[in-house]
């Protein structure tokens, strides 16, 4: 099994404070890979750190063997490396077509004069983009609102969107910051499914999650965080009975038996 | 494009000023018509790749200074002190441009606040080049293969053709691929690095293509005035610029070139004192801040989206 | 220019009041960005109504400065305190460019509404010191100066005992340092905000009613400082008043000795040269950000 993302050694601090200590992991080609552990453990950083919006001080990103350490969020991204944000982001302004055209990727043989020209090649590439645009919302199920500015959709609605905007750069792999926080539970599997159509086109996805449940459900494979390193990883249900995890999130040192069997 | 019927009136509407006969009237359309294009141009910069940049008052007097001397010092054409003033603003963008879109909000707005400070200081203090307070009179009237700009009215038609040009083109890049990334960058810059948007070129790009817009506009101005002093960089013609960006709606093209018209024309034509006119242009610059921040435009977008949220619900 | 000791000293106490003088202002500036996290841009015209109130209640108290100077400050500061509460209130945090644009509109409405009632005519104004002075050797300092420097001095005094005695202070500093923690504690950000800018225009005020009797008052008189004062608020760290304050001074000093020994007329463009590369090297400023929360 091929490795796509490889993390060796991430160490992050702010102000004295080590949010990642040092971090290692992997993430296979064509998995959906969980990353959960409690708050402040460094998930959030980590991700910061590979995908190049903040600066790491130690440690080594490889993407299917390309460096992309300390690399610009953008030149990761056309590498192939797209994520998402906890704080969904949209651009209100735009309609939701709009949202997802502005992803370099489809138009990358296409220079500035053939923007402002319009030229033929510039219309081509346009029109491929708009088509695989349509596709990729109505995926989501956001057709309806296709014309709309994104500034009408619901909390969730907007985390589909960007859900969406971030398939379109056809990324190897997705980096997702809490794809399901804050949205209605009833969409929660709409989201799942989602992602596993997502999943058997090709692309592999890395998922931060606090929802234990949706991870299980999803994940081939789930790394644990906790202060800052690498707790453990394997199959979800062997992480989810590991002792370890349990201490890690509830700070407990033997959980009762009642306890473990409540927890799943 | 679907607003062509609106610019072929606005067109008709500008061709008109000189027929009233009056060398005063045509004169506010003169000024109006190149101060919308300076606006136009800081919406470009601001409106568009959301960078509050008062260097355009810089360039904006670089372009005056840089056309006035290529004549009377340089011994050159107008058409001349229009390509100097280009080349100039276009490099000068460059320079000021490269180090400070790198630096965060708050230092951006300082620095490219004491650059055009430091524009009107130059101009004020180098004498021997500038002739300081005096100012550089006596600007001969720009000919073209004979044919003279000699009256108001003919001023006029060059300042137009220079207008439809500049606006054309903030047009054709504004509603462009580009103009929407630069948009993009503007609301959400993370999100647009996410998407595999580098920031800086845009920015540098809007930055120095209305340093060149603003400079050409006052590069042709001062040929109006006949005449450019120091005066020509104060404060009042960058405050004049942002009245009408913030009115008609920063970022939207229509918005600010409908209200660079009712801006300029309406207080000429109720003839208040020049110093009242700024402290009612402070009047609205407040009001639209507090209920208007994004202008007209601004207000009827947020009307179409409250009713579409209604109606989907 | 013959570089005598006594030369030398003049040039450092006029630099030294020139420093106050800016700190008076650049110190305001970082206490209301550090507390509301916005650019006053209407800052200079306080000052300039701080002189104008002093011009107009010169006479009413016979020419005695003491009054007249309270007043001054009293007006300024009813000035700012209209200023928060029917403007910059309004704002949300974090709304740097509204809050720009909002204050360049209440620049305009002061400085050239002023212009309209008064004229751009500069005034002289007279006080009851007149023109006496001291000598210090060669030099001859007027009283005005002397307590117009005094009174800046002073003033810094009574500023640095409230920010670290006072609860009033306290909190403003609390708010500038970690705005989340202190709404935590229960210090409501209104009340500390509407102080700090009250507490902001007062000392501009009071810099503006100093240099009236030392300078000619006119409408114009806040925007030839405030320039400078918005990058002395950045070179001295964004919301630090400290950094603010020795910025101030430093600049006092080197612009006076700049002018003392090369012509006056590029000193002004030195500076404000020296200015930019500073902010473009060291952004964040030379001192730290003033505690100020990240990002």
């Amino acid at each position: 099994m091929s490795a796509l993302l490889t993390v060796t050694n991430l160490a992050k601090a702010y102000r004295g404070v080590h949010a990642v200590e040092d971090a290692s992991f992997c993430v296979e080609r064509g998995s959906i890979t969980g990353l959960i552990g409690p708050n402040g453990s460094g998930k959030s950083t980590t991700i910061d750190c590979i995908s190049g919006f903040q600066r790491l001080d130690r440690g080594r990103v490889m993407l299917e063997g390309a460096d992309i350490t300390g690399l610009t969020p953008q030149k990761i991204a056309r590498a192939g490396l797209v994520r998402t944000f906890q704080t969904v982001r949209v651009y209100d302004e735009f309609d939701l077509v709009a949202n997802l055209m502005i992803a370099v990727e489809p138009f990358r043989s296409v220079g500035w004069h053939d923007a402002l020209l319009r030229t033929g090649r510039y219309r081509a590439a346009r029109k491929a983009a708009e088509t695989h645009a349509r596709e990729l919302i109505e995926l989501v199920g956001l057709t309806r609102l296709a014309a709309a500015p994104a500034a009408i959709l619901s909390y969730g609605q907007k985390k589909l969107l960007a859900l969406a905007a971030a398939l379109m750069s056809r990324p190897r792999l997705v980096v997702l910051d809490e794809p399901v926080a804050g949205v209605n539970p009833t969409r929660i599997n709409e989201v799942a499914t989602i992602l596993r159509k997502a999943k058997a086109a090709g692309t592999s996805f890395l998922i931060i999650e606090h929802n234990v449940e949706f991870i299980t459900g999803l994940c081939d494979h789930v790394i644990v965080f906790d202060q800052g390193r690498k707790l453990t990883e394997g199959p979800p249900a062997e992480v989810h009975n590991d002792p370890r995890v349990l201490d890690a999130y509830l700070g407990i040192e033997e959980p009762a038996p009642h306890a473990v069997a409540e927890a799943s | 494009m679907r607003e062509l019927p609106l610019a072929a009136a606005l067109l008709g509407l500008a061709l008109l000023p000189p027929a009233f006969g009056s060398n005063y009237l045509t004169g506010v359309a003169l000024s109006g018509v190149t101060f919308t294009v300076a606006a136009a141009a800081l919406n470009l910069v601001f409106g568009y790749a959301g960078l509050l940049s008062f260097a355009q008052l810089g360039f904006w007097g670089i372009g005056g200074y840089c056309s006035a001397l290529t004549v009377t010092r340089l011994g050159g054409s107008f058409w001349d002190g229009l390509v100097v003033a280009v080349v100039v603003n276009a490099l000068a963008a460059a320079a000021i441009g490269l180090p400070t879109l790198r630096t965060k909000l708050h230092a951006f707005v300082i620095v490219t606040l004491t650059f055009a400070l430091l524009c009107g200081l130059v101009a004020r203090d180098w004498v021997s080049l500038t002739r300081g307070p005096l100012g550089i009179p006596g600007l001969p009237t720009p000919r073209f293969f004979g044919f003279a700009f000699d009256s108001p009215g003919r001023f006029y038609y060059l300042v137009l053709a220079y207008a439809v040009l500049a606006l054309g083109f903030l047009y054709a890049l504004g509603s462009s691929r580009i103009g929407d990334t630069m948009r993009a960058i503007k609301q959400n810059e993370p999100l647009a690095q996410s998407q595999g948007v580098s920031p800086l070129p845009y920015k540098l790009a809007a930055f120095i293509l209305s340093a060149v817009l603003t400079g050409l506009a006052g590069a042709i101005y001062v040929f109006y005035l006949k005449v450019v002093d120091p005066l020509f960089l104060d404060f009042y013609y960058m405050q004049t610029f942002l009245i009408v960006v913030i009115i008609g709606g920063a970022g939207s093209f229509w918005g600010v070139v409908w209200a660079g018209v009712v801006m300029v024309g309406l207080p000429e034509l109720l003839r208040f004192s020049n110093d009242l006119r700024m402290v009612i242009y402070g009047v609205i610059l407040v009001v639209a801040m507090l209920a208007m921040p994004r202008g007209a435009a601004g207000w009827f977008a947020d009307r179409k989206i409250t009713a579409l949220r209604a109606s989907l619900r | 220019m013959p570089v005598t000791a006594t030369y030398l000293l003049q040039l450092t106490l006029n630099g030294l009041m020139l420093g106050l003088l800016y700190a008076l202002i650049a110190v305001g500036l970082a206490l209301i960005f550090g507390v509301l996290e916005i650019i006053n841009f209407a800052h200079g015209e306080f000052l300039m109504l701080g002189a104008f109130a002093m011009a107009f209640a010169l006479p009413p108290f016979g020419l005695a400065y003491w009054p007249a100077l309270a007043a001054a400050v009293v007006a300024a500061a009813l000035a700012g305190f209209i200023l928060y509460e029917a403007f910059l209130a309004k704002l949300a945090q974090g709304e740097f460019e509204r809050s720009i644009l909002i204050t360049i509109g209440i620049s305009m409405i002061l400085l050239y509404g002023m212009q309209y009632l008064f004229t751009a005519t500069p005034r002289m104004v007279d006080t009851a010191f007149g023109f006496a002075g001291i000598h210090i050797g060669a030099i001859r300092i007027t009283w005005t100066r002397i307590i117009g420097g005094g009174i800046a001095a002073a003033a810094f005094a009574v500023l640095y005992a409230l920010l670290t005695l006072t609860q009033f202070g306290r909190a403003m500093r609390a708010v500038a340092q970690n705005r989340e923690a202190a709404l935590m504690v229960g210090i409501r950000p209104h009340a500390v905000a509407r102080n700090a800018v009250v507490l902001a225009t007062a000392l501009c005020g009071l810099a503006g009613a100093a240099l009236a009797p030392i300078q000619l008052v006119q409408p114009g008189m806040g925007q030839a400082v405030i320039f400078k004062a918005f990058a002395l608020v950045i070179i001295g760290g964004l919301g630090n008043m400290a950094g603010a304050f020795v910025a101030a001074l430093a600049l006092g000093m080197i612009e006076s000795w700049i002018g003392g020994f090369f012509d006056v007329i590029w000193q002004e463009a030195a500076v404000f040269t020296l200015m930019i590369i500073v902010v473009l090297i060291r952004p964040d400023g030379l001192f730290q950000r003033g505690g100020m929360r990240v990002g």
